[in-house]
């Protein structure tokens, strides 16, 4: 018993080393407060203040996005992805245009997929950030 | 001094006991040869499944965030971890140098890895774990648990076969 807490302890002990290494070397490329970075992410009121600036993208699955959206905005998520991809980039998308995406709520998780999508996959050069609150700040906002 | 199956002989090098219970030597009977082969296979699993996702902390932290279980930090911090935990032990199963500490260990992190992802299904949440890259992220709940319980099993019978008889430890 005494020897299987000691080897488990230097098992324990010893990943530590690695992941300290790893942890300098991720220091400037993960967020490390919070999910989503500050600099990622925009308010209502700052993203309805950008006007025809902004292009909205909703994240949220193509039901809800049925049921009521932010006006403009194109449905944009995982299940559809290729299709609605093109058709974005075919009819909305410029280059100079920020690009706004919103899932449900604060604790949704979409927005920042098709946010990272959006950056990564597509290489798209605009400046893309989250919206706050997701569509309950929309609608808490618009009340 | 007591003697077991998992310790060398007294003549093999005089090592103090404590020490010598951190190596298994091999045996050549078959179901030594069998022990030996499902605990490289599963310690190589395991090796594959920690580099995969040291590799990516990141997209790690994200997939724990997706339990929305523990504090997001915390959650940082475990991706940094847990991949070079699961290196460690995949390979002290596969060396068999601290090999009971890294079966306990990975039977641990499994039990537990099994209730979170239960816990997050009942809870509705849609998660991918990531768990080995994007090999698994389009696997179903069902077959998620299925591979997890036979890894689980997988270490509970390298745990029985690790564990010296009592008619062995008298003898």
């Amino acid at each position: 018993m005494k020897a299987l807490l000691r080897q488990s302890v230097v098992l324990l002990a010893l990943a530590l080393l690695p992941a300290a290494v790893e942890a300098l070397y991720f220091r400037d490329k993960i967020s490390w407060q919070s999910r989503v970075a500050d600099s990622d992410l925009v308010s209502v009121d700052v993203a309805r203040g950008w006007g025809t600036n902004a292009l909205w993208v909703d994240a949220r699955p193509t039901i809800e996005f049925e049921r009521d959206h932010v006006p403009g905005a194109i449905s944009l998520n995982e299940d559809r992805w290729s299709e609605a991809l093109s058709e974005f980039l075919g009819k909305q998308w410029s280059p100079e245009k920020k690009i706004v995406v919103y899932c449900s709520s604060q604790s949704c998780n979409l927005a920042e997929d098709v946010a990272r999508r959006l950056r990564e996959e597509a290489k798209l050069p605009n400046e893309i950030r989250i919206l706050n609150g997701g569509w309950e700040a929309w609608v808490a906002q618009k009340r | 001094m007591k003697q077991t199956p998992n310790l060398p002989s007294p003549s093999s090098g005089g090592q103090a006991a404590e020490e010598n219970s951190s190596f298994i030597p091999p045996s050549s009977s078959f179901r030594s040869i069998s022990w030996r082969v499902v605990a490289i296979l599963i310690g190589g699993l395991f090796v594959y499944a920690g580099v995969i996702k040291a590799l990516d902390p990141v997209v790690f932290a994200r997939d724990i965030g997706n339990y929305q279980m523990l504090p997001w930090p915390i959650g940082v911090w475990l991706a940094l971890y847990l991949p070079w935990l699961e290196i460690l032990c995949g390979l002290a199963l596969m060396t068999r140098i601290l090999y009971r500490g890294s079966v306990f260990i990975l039977t641990g992190l499994m039990s537990l890895f099994i209730i979170a992802t239960i816990v997050a299904n009942a809870r509705g949440l849609d998660i991918s774990c990531g768990c080995f890259g994007h090999a698994t992220k389009s696997l179903s709940f069902t077959w998620h648990l299925t591979l997890d319980f036979l890894l689980l099993g997988g270490l509970v019978l390298l745990w029985k076969g690790s564990t010296p008889r009592t008619d062995d430890r008298t003898s």
